[in-house]
């Protein structure tokens, strides 16, 4: 048992109440450290770009964006037991919708809210009639998790073979295997995010400072909003499918509308990672829709610890930058991204994070520093 | 609701109902009734369609023929979740609990139907008072007793305030004194006025809760009356009450339904 | 052209749109229906069936025999990706699906490194025939009936022998079987390198007609997981049989009026349609009808 002071036990009830809704027994990362190191991430990554040089910001940007794929993937496969193997064809589909929007009415409009929009709007539509079929006709899971993947790859197929001159949509040319362009004469690319508030217009371009914080600030939006909602009543509904779905569905929830609907913000949450990725680098080529693209989110979470949304951000910004690191080493990348995959799944089946985050409880317990009440009362 | 008058109306009917699994009639033309606030027990030998029945009842399989009314309502195409909303709380069987989920998170699913968010708290209170379980509302389910999971899978089905309770074994497993206990909590949950279908194989419980008994045989209601009858039934007595000593019986009774979907 | 050659060149499509959808997923459904297990290895066991019949065959390996050893030499992978991995997931399919994905990437991009892009292809033997103005190749024919014979093996197998005794207890109820002196340990892994070992011999044949690199087996798993999907049910032959005729059915139409990738996308579209309307599988409808009309 932890003997706090009585110092220490107001302020775990303060936090208690302020932190109540986000924490809770299905997210791990609870308590008080925790939301001080929180805290303390939170101020380093607002100060960071202070430090970096401006290829390292562009870098640190396109990391960083990639979170909301992983979080979307923990959303759908650790909370809810729904395991997609195409959750990077949502990305995808929103890169290149946002891209063609973006290329066609750029000069007309000015900004890209309508490109955004669409960008956003398109995959969950998508995910929303697969989903549909899915959850409606009640396929077991695997047969979800592969039709993802046969769904992704046949879209690669389509878009690798739109080089020719007669794949355009308004100005803007698919490109085949070149990825998205605009034809009109010259080729140009996708354009970054413009958005205009009022009079003024911000253009997140990937090198700017605006897109970095851009992304710092939608990410903790999101890994907090998520936090909230895996809490609330959807999540715990959405634990009860995971861990028992016939159960689930005698207490009165109507479980395919619950699986759709997260399946549809798992594809938005990849979405906004796609009119990211779009939006730093300027272009998108089928190859967002392939065997790598969608192995590696997989590879994050599980790696990481599919249970948990801070294990999935965590592993995320850590093996992406491990795997850039891995392919300025030669050609060994995926061979070790894949052992490390094997390795986890066998070793830590339920994830390295969780593991290292459960070795640090522990060792705060012995030391008898305070954590969240609610836990230690488990005793 | 007590302000519902009380009427001759089956609580739940069905009417013609079969189901068939590749070529096995598993359920046959079944026209079976239970008044409001009644209590009947199930009972069949293995592969009777016991849990056939109960599938249809809940819905998670459909019936090829026949319909099924919930309070003078044909349900029969309804979904497990509406027939759920309308009433009809479920007790699997084997240990129906999430065990990966908090005792606390268990009772929160059925309770959150129908209190606000703010006296859901109070409820779970309330209820694990009620079924023997306060303190333990932040253990894992699975790290709870054998008898207390039974008891919270029963909790849950009460959470959901039905007119119906289906309870699949809900003592299978159970100590002499616990099933006491739970008959005890049945018939309390039936003082006020809830009807319950017990499927059961153990026929020491059967005998304790007294109730009017249904005997299914080869998918077809083979004989139906209050226990006594059944128990003097010859027909009955024949196809397996008679022939075997008590624990036989529940030896036989208790191995593996072959009747998988 | 007259119908003739249209009729011919039509069957000649959808025999080897059957085939190449048998050869590809048989090992991929075995494992499936038996296990419960998605391996998503399949198409590297069929690059293990290919490289070896490529490399037996430039050693000088007859080619029949070269394509046998090409499908052992992916029934041994497959029980060593059993022992090592597949059997710490029974139970858990969606991380026995994670873990053989993994696999499948070390497998593929160790290939990619120590092999290169492309190895030496094998000619495709038997030459053609021709009929009107359209030739057909013997080989596609004889890979037709390749894949009944596979089938009609597995089929023998499961149902006369000792082994498919056991196997089929097995599948029924584990629990039961080890009760009644069934290794079921043994069994598994019996199981999954005759999986992978039908997806070996399956890549050696279909080696004889393309070229061979370390993606040549995951070309094919898209229509396997298709063909899965679609006849994935409790009847194992059956269900392949009835996806495999009317996937290929569906392809190959809207192959000869498109593309190939239309005919892929049709059999995605089928697929969904199959799912949502018949979410048991094509097989366990055709059995629903079966039983109807056999008492009507």
């Amino acid at each position: 048992m932890v003997e706090g002071g009585c110092g220490v036990q107001n302020v775990n009830r303060v936090l208690d109440r302020l932190l109540g809704p986000l924490n809770g027994p299905l997210e791990p990362a609870r308590s008080l450290p925790f939301w001080l190191c929180f805290l303390v991430v939170v101020t380093l990554l607002a100060v960071l770009p202070n430090f970096l040089s401006r290829y390292e910001l562009l870098n640190f940007s396109n990391i960083f964006s990639n979170v909301f794929l992983a979080l979307g993937l923990c959303l759908i496969w650790g909370y809810s037991g729904i395991l997609s193997l195409g959750q990077s064809a949502f990305l995808g589909l929103g890169g290149y919708a946002y891209g063609i929007v973006g290329i066609n009415f750029i000069e007309t409009h000015g900004d890209t809210w309508l490109a955004l929009a669409v960008g956003l709007g398109f995959p969950v539509l998508v995910a929303a009639v697969l989903g549909w079929i899915m959850f409606y006709g009640r396929l077991k899971g695997v047969y979800v998790a592969i039709l993802m993947l046969v769904v992704t790859l046949l879209i690669e197929t389509f878009l690798n073979q739109t080089a020719g001159q007669g794949w355009f949509i308004g100005e803007a040319h698919l490109g085949g295997n070149n990825g998205l362009g605009r034809f009109s004469g010259v080729v140009s690319k996708p354009p970054s995010l413009t958005l205009s508030f009022g009079e003024s217009l911000v253009i997140f371009k990937g090198s700017s400072l605006a897109f970095y914080y851009l992304v710092i600030t939608l990410g903790v939006v999101a890994y907090l909003g998520l936090r909230w909602l895996v809490n609330a009543r959807f999540g715990q509904v959405l634990a009860g499918i995971r861990e028992d779905p016939e159960r689930t569905e005698a207490l009165g929830y109507d479980i395919r509308l619950a699986q759709l609907a997260v399946f549809c913000l798992a594809a938005l949450l990849s979405a906004i990672s796609g009119v990211l990725y779009v939006s730093w680098g300027n272009f998108i080529t089928p190859n967002v829709f392939g065997v790598f693209y969608n192995i590696l989110p997989v590879i994050w979470v599980a790696v990481a610890g599919r249970r948990s949304l801070t294990a999935a951000a965590l592993g995320c910004i850590g093996l992406v930058w491990l795997s850039q690191w891995l392919a300025l080493q030669g050609d060994l990348a995926f061979v070790v991204l894949g052992t490390i995959l094997v390795l986890a799944m066998l070793l830590k089946p339920e994830g390295v994070l969780i593991g290292l985050g459960e070795a640090i409880g522990r060792l705060f317990d012995r030391l008898g520093i305070g954590r969240n009440p609610r836990c230690a009362d488990d005793g | 609701m007590t302000d519902e008058p009380m009427t001759d109306e089956p609580i739940i009917e069905t009417r013609g109902l079969s189901k068939r699994f590749g070529g096995v009639l598993a359920v046959t033309e079944v026209d079976f009734s239970v008044a409001p606030g009644q209590i009947r027990t199930i009972v069949g030998p293995n592969g009777a369609g016991k849990s056939t029945f109960f599938k249809l009842l809940l819905g998670s399989i459909r019936p090829d023929q026949g319909s099924i009314y919930f309070k003078g309502r044909d349900v029969t195409g309804l979904d497990p979740h509406r027939r759920a909303l309308l009433g009809i709380g479920v007790k699997f069987q084997n240990l129906a609990v999430y065990e990966a989920l908090t005792v606390r998170h268990n009772l929160y699913l059925p309770l959150r139907h129908h209190h606000g968010r703010r006296d859901v708290a109070g409820e779970i209170s309330i209820m694990l008072e009620r079924l023997k379980l306060a303190g333990k509302e932040d253990m894992l389910a699975g790290h709870l007793a054998h008898g207390q999971k039974q008891w919270l899978a029963i909790g849950m089905a009460l959470a959901m305030q039905p007119k119906l309770l289906l309870l699949d074994e809900p003592c299978a497993g159970l100590g002499a004194e616990e099933t006491e206990a739970t008959v005890a909590l049945i018939r309390s949950c039936n003082e006020q006025g809830i009807a319950a279908i017990v499927v059961e194989h153990d026929m020491a419980f059967v005998r304790q809760l007294g109730a009017p008994v249904t005997v299914l045989h080869y998918g077809r209601i083979f004989a139906e009356g209050s226990l006594a009858e059944i128990e003097q039934h010859e027909d009955v007595r024949r196809i397996y009450l008679g022939a075997a000593k008590p624990r036989r019986l529940r030896q036989t009774l208790s191995a593996t339904e072959p009747e998988k979907e | 052209m007259d119908t003739l050659t249209d009729v011919a060149s039509f069957l000649y499509q959808y025999a080897d749109t059957i085939a190449t959808l048998v050869l590809s997923a048989i090992g991929l459904i075995i494992i499936f229906g038996m296990m419960g297990v998605i391996n998503m290895a399949h198409g590297e066991m069929m690059m293990i069936g290919a490289y070896t019949t490529s490399f037996s065959y430039y050693a000088g390996v007859p080619t029949p025999i070269a394509i046998a050893l090409g499908g052992l030499g992916a029934a041994l992978a497959g029980v060593v990706l059993e022992r090592l991995v597949v059997r710490r997931f029974y139970g858990q399919l969606l991380s026995s699906l994670v873990a053989t994905w993994g696999v499948s990437l070390i497998l593929s991009q160790g290939a990619l490194l120590v092999f290169g892009s492309l190895i030496r292809s094998v000619p495709t033997p038997f030459g053609s025939i021709a009929l009107g103005d359209v030739s057909f190749s013997i080989y596609r024919l004889f890979l037709f009936l390749a894949g009944l014979a596979l089938i009609l093996g597995v089929w023998a197998l499961l149902r006369f022998t000792r082994f498919g005794l056991d196997v089929r207890a097995t599948m029924q109820d584990p629990t039961m079987a080890r009760a009644l002196g069934v290794d079921t340990k043994r069994i598994y892994a019996f199981t999954f390198g005759l999986g992978t070992g039908l997806a070996g011999l399956a890549g050696g044949l279909l080696a004889l007609t393309s070229t061979i690199g370390p993606f040549y087996g995951q070309s094919y798993t898209p229509q396997a997981f298709i063909t899965v999907v679609v006849g994935g049910g409790a009847e194992l032959i059956s269900g392949l049989l009835a996806s495999a005729l009317s996937l290929g059915a569906v392809k190959t139409i809207f192959t000869s009026h498109y593309n190939i990738l239309m005919g892929q996308v049709a059999m995605l579209v089928f697929a969904l349609v199959v799912i949502r309307f018949m979410p048991a599988g094509i097989s366990e409808w055709i059995a629903r009808r079966r039983l109807r009309s056999g008492r009507g």
